[in-house]
């Protein structure tokens, strides 16, 4: 187990080194400059190339990215200019390893943009991931018990409703009539626990954390019915209920568990993906969190930015995919990782 | 200042000019409102900043008209600055602010000499000097650092040689390249500071009260690039804690800054709360609501369209006015077409800007244009190569210029627009619809993030193209130039901000130059329009129409006024909340 860990990990290092030279590559095949972003409208052609130096753009993207691979794993200075390292050392950014780059456009380093964001989109994705998971197992137990029944129909017929609204649509609905007309939560704006207690924090979070649960918990109260159903059907489940186990324990103990392995996978890597970020919630709540940063650097064609999230977002994506292999073996004893 | 309707957020854009309330709840009286009744001192006033964010608050970085209004109405002041007014001329006239006077000249604007006031303070109780003032203006020229502001301006003036790069010999504060330049080209002595210029530049008064470019600066607080969202006051209100993009900062009282020095900032409420990052929509719901703290609101974001029906239920609360922007077509001078002048005018005359409206909205939305300048900026006129041309555009006259035109029938073209959206390619199909009921066959080319990127280029394959505009201070001379100095946009990669690839000639060039060499402002008004009739003539671009700012403010804001002074957004310099 620990040996396939450890090349698990080494894969998945790889993998990262590939995605940030993707970037760097998808970046450059781009027809936009992005030093006619920083440089402003009434920009020289001479101011271009200025801006272009200053920010190292003019360089070829292979030389980028061994700057930012070097920043990776030693650090690096902001602007990387000896002769302003003397005149002028106030001016100078240090960005210490792990450094994933400087945004000018946002004046602050990757990593501390991302220490500043990553606590909001964590609140954000951890509060709608207990939601749906609890509301889909749950639902989805109860829809696969009383299949075929009225409260099955119901609850996939519900599910299937809230699977197809657009999550804007839903975040937009709950703000316009939950918060501003009928007042019944204050308007979303994130406030973290050393601001507003764990009250505060929880409070701020219902909104955007309830649109993100609708969405997901759909599906998953349509997969914990589908797999618990075809758990059922399972010899392993027959011979349970020869041995004359209580319906409960053949249900909870034997067809749920069995069920449980591909949800566990689907909900790894869900809330890897929503660790970096729930873009169209996040910006529908004005919640800043790594899905804002995303689209603000999106927008202003600020690459730092979005390499450092594309990677922090791939670091996420893979290390989930990680410990769900490993999970695994501990939900299904018929694995066994070599 | 550009209007890139796709990339609003990002290509830095400016604004200035001069502009007339045209209704709600705008007022010509400086210290009464129009809603809400007179200010008081007191309460918390919030702005909603919406969702395109402040991309800097260093003085000499700033480019965005939000951002230069407020910075200004609130805690950066300059030696000049516009009363608040909302009279075409008062409120686009300089007054002294933290200078004695408004500045002299004594020959012609090619020197100019202003005097720092010695009863005005930073926040941290420094007295604001002369070298700060020059340590402001010496921070346009480290374009390695102060990245993004409209330097260019002081490039093409001040009184410092080119370089081998093609940019001034000075190289800023940090590296000192050529620092002594800079100190032949301003100099203090006591708090009077003088600065000199190669070639006359008599508005240079209202460029200072535009933009913010020539602001002091503390040296000794400077960091560069980290100093982008530090804010070092000298106006009655301070930053409390951070500025963070994507939710804003809180501004409260400045101690240091002394009421009795200015004449233009009452600072009525005690707090100001900027909100960055809310959507549209979420903005307008609050205030449509007017509910709890959007009752104390401002935003300059407009009134989304599809709200645009409930306007009625704001009352009062809800204002019209027209933008400092201009929006427009240019014909491609470079494409096989309409190199030719006969097919250019066929495609004046078959530009159906009604049409264009209607599909963008409506009169709510935009008024006609019948020219690149906005019509309050001074000295504007209806270009009379567009003047007499219904609205409707004159289909059998085009008919007629395009039979002159050698192309073969049916004429095709291409028409790139910035797309993206439904409203934009509405708008597109209709110009197409006037073109092609001409003779033209029109292919709509919509871009978006490339656009800019596209039309940039001399050698694009596109026939007609879209531009919006507005002057970065009351003056055509931050209109026509920018747009139409082949010598100043035309180079071998990129056509700058002339998409249309226009050259003028000596006889434009001429003209331009004569424009800009005449001291007296009134005079000056005159020959830039004078130009604009030869662009008009040679067909430059098409005037489409003039946007109209639709805003909703709160219940209990006092003393709203949209002010000329600031472009017809929301004048904080006035405003006050209930408490």
């Amino acid at each position: 187990m620990l040996a396939y860990a450890i090349r698990r990990i080494v894969t998945g290092a790889i993998m990262l080194v590939v995605m940030s030279f993707v970037t760097f590559a998808l970046f450059f095949a781009s027809p936009i400059d992005p030093a006619d972003f920083s440089c402003g409208k009434n920009c020289s052609e001479a101011q271009k190339k200025e801006t272009a130096a200053a920010l190292g753009y003019d360089d070829n993207f292979l030389d980028q990215w061994r700057d930012f691979a070097v920043g990776v794993v030693a650090g690096r200075d902001f602007p990387d200019d000896p002769e302003l390292r003397k005149t002028a050392p106030e001016t100078i950014a240090h960005c210490p390893a792990p450094c994933l780059g400087y945004s000018t456009e946002r004046s602050s380093t990757v990593t501390g943009l991302i220490k500043e964001t990553f606590p909001v989109s964590l609140s954000l994705a951890v509060a709608a991931f207990v939601l749906w998971m609890l509301g889909g197992i749950l639902f989805g137990v109860l829809a696969a018990l009383k299949r075929g029944t009225f409260i099955d129909r119901g609850v996939v017929g519900l599910s299937l409703v809230a699977y197809a609204f657009p999550t804007f649509f839903v975040g937009l609905l709950l703000y316009k009539f939950v918060a501003i007309q009928w007042e019944l939560v204050p308007l979303p704006r994130y406030t973290p626990i050393a601001e507003g207690g764990v009250g505060g924090w929880l409070a701020s979070l219902i909104l955007p954390a309830l649109t993100l649960a609708a969405f997901f918990m759909a599906a998953y109260v349509r997969m914990t019915r589908s797999y618990v159903i075809e758990s059922f059907n399972e010899d392993y489940v027959r011979t349970a209920r020869a041995k004359g186990l209580p319906e409960r324990t053949v249900t909870f103990k034997h067809a749920l568990r069995a069920a449980l392995t591909p949800i566990v996978t689907m909900a790894g890597l869900d809330l890897a993906g929503l660790l970096g970020g729930a873009i169209i919630t996040e910006s529908v709540f004005n919640y800043p969190g790594l899905g804002k940063l995303a689209v603000l650097a999106n927008s202003d064609f600020d690459l730092p930015t979005l390499v450092g999230l594309v990677l922090l977002l791939a670091t996420f994506v893979i290390v989930a995919n990680i410990i769900v292999d490993l999970l695994y073996a501990v939900i299904d004893p018929r694995v066994r990782l070599g | 200042m550009a209007l890139k309707k796709p990339l609003a957020a990002l290509a830095a854009t400016a604004l200035a000019a001069t502009l007339a309330a045209c209704g709600g709840g705008s007022s010509d009286d400086n210290d009464g409102g129009s809603s809400g009744g007179k200010p008081e001192k007191g309460g918390n006033a919030i702005f909603f900043v919406g969702p395109r964010t402040v991309e800097h608050w260093d003085p000499q970085r700033m480019y965005i008209g939000r951002d230069l209004n407020n910075a200004g109405r609130l805690f950066y002041r300059s030696l000049v600055a516009f009363p608040a007014s909302n009279d075409p001329e008062e409120g686009t006239t300089p007054i002294p602010d933290l200078a004695t006077d408004t500045g002299t000249t004594e020959d012609g604007g090619k020197t100019w000499q202003f005097t720092v006031r010695d009863d005005v303070k930073w926040e941290d109780g420094q007295p604001i000097t002369c070298e700060d003032f020059k340590y402001g203006a010496s921070r346009n020229f480290a374009t390695d650092v102060i990245i993004g502001g409209p330097a260019n301006y002081l490039f093409t003036y001040l009184d410092i040689p080119k370089g081998d790069d093609d940019l001034p010999a000075y190289k800023g504060p940090y590296s000192k390249k050529g620092q002594e330049l800079f100190d032949k080209a301003v100099t203090c002595e006591g708090q009077t500071i003088t600065y000199r210029f190669k070639k006359p530049w008599p508005d240079f008064p209202q460029s200072i009260a535009s933009l913010r470019f020539m602001d002091p600066y503390r040296a000794d607080l400077d960091k560069g690039d980290a100093n982008n969202f530090v804010i070092i006051s000298n106006g009655p209100y301070k930053l409390e804690g951070e500025w963070k993009e994507g939710t804003g900062g809180k501004f409260v009282r400045n101690e240091n800054w002394d009421p009795s020095t200015d004449p233009i900032r009452k600072a009525y409420p005690d707090t100001w709360d900027f909100r960055e990052g809310d959507t549209d929509e979420a903005i307008y719901e609050q205030l449509l609501s007017d509910s709890g703290d959007a009752q104390y609101a401002v935003t300059e974001r407009r009134l989304p369209p599809a709200l645009f029906d409930r306007k009625d239920e704001a009352g009062d609360r809800y204002t019209q006015v027209e933008s400092p922007y201009v929006d427009y077509v240019v014909p491609n001078f470079n494409s096989p077409v309409f190199k030719d002048p006969n097919c250019r005018e066929a495609l004046k005359l078959a530009t159906d800007k009604s049409a264009w409206i209607k599909a963008g909205g409506g009169e709510e939305y935009f008024k006609p244009a019948y020219s690149i300048v906005n019509p309050n900026v001074p000295g504007y006129t209806e270009n009379p190569s567009f003047a007499d041309i219904p609205d409707e555009g004159d289909i059998e006259g085009a008919k007629a210029a395009l039979e002159k035109c050698p192309a073969p029938k049916p004429v095709k073209i291409k028409f790139t627009y910035s797309g993206g959206t439904p409203t934009s390619d509405k708008q597109a199909s209709a110009l197409k619809a006037g073109w092609d009921k001409a003779g033209f066959q029109t292919e709509l080319d919509p871009l978006e993030d490339t656009y800019y990127a596209v039309i940039q280029k001399p050698d694009a394959d596109f026939d007609v193209t879209w531009g919006g505009w507005g002057a970065d201070w009351p003056s055509i001379g931050t209109v026509i130039p920018p747009l139409f100095d082949s010598r100043i946009n035309l180079t071998g990669d990129s056509n700058g901000n002339d998409y249309g690839n226009y050259r003028g000639g000596p006889e434009v060039d001429k003209m331009i130059d004569d424009a800009y060499a005449e001291p007296d402002l009134d005079a000056a008004a005159e020959k830039w329009a004078a130009v604009d009739a030869k662009l008009g003539e040679d067909i430059a671009y098409i005037p489409l129409e003039i946007t109209i700012f639709n805003f909703l403010h709160g219940s209990k804001v006092t003393g709203y006024a949209n002010n000329v002074s600031v472009n017809g957004y929301a004048d904080l310099a006035v405003l006050g909340v209930e408490n």
